[in-house]
């Protein structure tokens, strides 16, 4: 079954059609999707290296996890639902991108390692801050998950350069 | 009278190297404006409240200097592939604008005030006006496509 003709129908809408036709509305929330994400991809860049002792080591690993949890959790659902409307008012365009496909892809890997990680890493932060040396499966998960940031954002940038071959 | 031919410059000679540029524009703005939200957060007092603001800068200003040290070398050299065109856009020049103070006050008020652990609303103040300023040359940024 092909999802086209529900990305045909989501690009028809009158929704889909006015946001793709605003002059200003369009660029705002693409800014929003960017800004969002700088907010949101700084605290996941200092997570992950506080996790590797790298960087913020004067701070105990719980107290970077949980204190920037509900700012992370904001952060995405800024970013995604700003992104979920840039799909939506170019969903014809979006479907045949492969660049697009890419990133959900990394998008679902990310869920993936949310799940993998989360009871043995971000929600296990008192442990890690006890543990005399940080754990391999923490370091991992902390190199995987900038890993897969950085192409999040790199195939993001890509969808823009794709053209849809006549 | 300067001449220059953007398109001897090897950015607008190979398919890879212009969009490559950007991702690590954008991936080091990311993590230099993203540094200095956190350090806003707590001085708005919204986040990290359990570290105060001068440990949060201390911890963060390395990776906020190295961030834009990498954003500030792309630029140059995304703006170096078509000058002209980057010169007579209006979301261009603001970007600069909105850079050029987002950079002084940051280096200036913004680390004297983080630094002192400022009282609520001075440090919601000095904060905001750092958040704003930050979004507003992402903004900008992205308006030059727009405009």
């Amino acid at each position: 079954m092909s999802l086209f003709p529900f990305f045909h129908w989501l690009q028809q809408t009158d929704f889909g059609t006015a946001l793709r036709e605003s002059a200003l509305v369009y660029p705002t929330v693409m800014a929003t999707h960017l800004s969002g994400m700088a907010l949101f991809g700084g605290m996941i860049f200092l997570t992950d290296l506080r996790i590797l002792g790298i960087a913020m080591r004067g701070t105990s690993v719980s107290d970077v996890v949980n204190q920037l949890r509900p700012w992370k959790r904001i952060g995405l659902v800024l970013v995604a639902g700003c992104g979920i409307m840039l799909a939506w008012a170019k969903a014809e365009y979006y479907y045949q991108n492969p660049y697009f496909w890419a990133k959900m892809t990394l998008l679902a890997l990310v869920g993936v390692h949310a799940l993998v990680f989360r009871k043995s890493v971000y929600n296990n932060t008192a442990e890690l801050d006890r543990a005399p040396v940080m754990p391999t499966n923490a370091k991992v998960a902390a190199c995987l998950s900038l890993a897969l940031w950085i192409g999040l954002v790199s195939m993001g940038r890509m969808i823009g350069y794709y053209e849809i071959k006549p | 009278m300067l001449v220059y031919d953007p398109s001897t410059n090897p950015l607008n000679n190979n398919e890879w190297s212009f969009p490559l540029l950007e991702i690590i524009h954008i991936a080091s703005f990311a993590v230099s404006v993203g540094t200095i939200a956190v350090v806003d957060l707590r001085l708005l007092g919204l986040g990290m409240r359990r570290q105060s603001s001068a440990q949060l800068l201390k911890d963060t200003a390395p990776w906020t200097l190295i961030a834009l040290a990498i954003v500030l070398m792309s630029g140059p050299m995304i703006f170096s592939s078509d000058p002209n065109m980057y010169l007579n856009n209006p979301g261009f020049i603001f970007k600069m604008e909105a850079l050029l103070v987002a950079i002084v006050y940051n280096y200036t008020i913004h680390r004297k005030v983080a630094q002192s652990n400022p009282s609520p609303v001075v440090g919601a103040l000095v904060g905001g006006v750092s958040l704003a300023l930050w979004v507003s040359v992402v903004f900008g940024g992205l308006f030059i496509a727009f405009t």
